[in-house]
């Protein structure tokens, strides 16, 4: 019991969680081996479906970038739903085995974070991303992607410094 | 050693992409979670613990023993949804566990997040590995919770590290201003 004035009030409960997760046995425990094998295996499996999961945000991607050609005066709106999608995708690549994927995206939420000064050859660089996760889609560019996925890599590095040193020449 | 029986927990899970939300069913469902109930955003997070409490029966749940919530998402997002279960007046459970999903791993971000009150992350991309560690933490080693003038939630001192800097940690519980509330 506290003799002064109270700053600090610490809570401590009994650990009714626990209680009921005890099961048979009292003492330490841990999640079945068993189930955590048989999680990975649908992990695994349900792999197979992500690169239609990226198809789908591919393709809400390149609406949103038609938008931008077509309506200028939007891009900040639009730039913030492509960076929404880039953030939603790169955070599973690596577990469904495309981390180009994850690479890729991750570059593409650094370029959409702007929110103003949004020139063409940014929307450029927005476009030149989805090309390069659709090939990594479309050829099943799995792993590092090996030459592959080094082209790809390359590619999006020369239309970075492309677009982006232009947009600095123009500033 | 044993193993849990989850077949009694419920979790609450909160994501907006119905992919990782299938996925984080199943894996939930097949670790033994026995009850999963998925929504799309905070808010219909925030709907569904306020019906468990105001009508136990219709939500068909008694009580929610884990939230587990994205934190990009719309309208509410993670962390609005983790303000109001630790500091809404309507929160039914201050106290509950919570693990927020992010992509997010900039130390700024995580800060943030320790500083409403969360008791987990769980950083994308996630294993089935990092789901269970993160179960088994929350159901092993639950951490007292805090009060103060500028924090509730669960203790941020998770271990006792010898610390370089100045020394900002006066009270201990043996201290006249510090109250400590069984239950």
């Amino acid at each position: 019991m506290a003799k002064g004035p109270v700053k600090v009030r610490l809570y401590r409960f009994q650990n009714r969680l626990k209680d009921k997760c005890a099961g048979l046995g009292a003492g330490l425990a841990s999640i079945d081996p068993k189930a955590m094998a048989e999680a990975e295996a649908a992990l695994q499996k349900m792999s197979e479906d992500y690169p239609d999961w990226v198809s789908g945000l591919l393709m809400k991607m390149q609406e949103q970038h038609g938008r931008c050609v077509d309506t200028p005066e939007n891009r900040k709106d639009l730039f913030e739903v492509i960076n929404h999608i880039a953030h939603d995708m790169k955070g599973q690549g690596g577990t469904f085995g495309y981390p180009l994927i994850t690479t890729f995206s991750d570059s593409l939420y650094g370029v959409t974070e702007m929110k103003t000064g949004i020139e063409d050859n940014h929307v450029e660089l927005v476009k030149a991303h989805i090309d390069a996760m659709r090939a990594v889609i479309r050829g099943r560019v799995s792993g590092d992607g090996g030459d592959i996925g080094a082209q790809l890599t390359e590619s999006l590095n020369k239309a970075i410094e492309k677009h982006v040193g232009a947009g600095q020449e123009q500033n | 050693m044993s193993e849990y029986d989850l077949e009694r927990v419920t979790v609450l899970l909160a994501e907006d992409s119905q992919f990782i939300r299938s996925l984080l069913i199943n894996s939930l469902k097949i670790l033994g979670v026995g009850k999963v109930i998925a929504v799309e955003d905070g808010g219909q997070a925030i709907e569904f613990l306020q019906l468990v409490k105001e009508d136990p029966m219709k939500a068909q749940c008694q009580k929610v023993d884990i939230l587990l919530s994205n934190w990009d998402m719309s309208p509410v997002d993670g962390m609005m949804f983790l303000r109001w279960v630790r500091r809404h007046k309507l929160s039914p459970d201050r106290y509950v566990p919570f693990i927020m999903i992010t992509g997010y791993t900039e130390p700024k971000r995580i800060i943030e997040a320790r500083e409403m009150g969360v008791t987990e992350m769980l950083a994308k991309p996630f294993t089935i590995s990092n789901i269970a560690e993160r179960l088994k933490s929350i159901i092993e080693r639950p951490r007292q919770f805090v009060h103060n003038a500028s924090y509730f939630g669960p203790d941020r001192r998770r271990q006792a590290v010898p610390f370089e800097g100045e020394n900002r940690r006066f009270l201990t519980e043996k201290s006249d201003s510090v109250e400590i509330v069984r239950g």
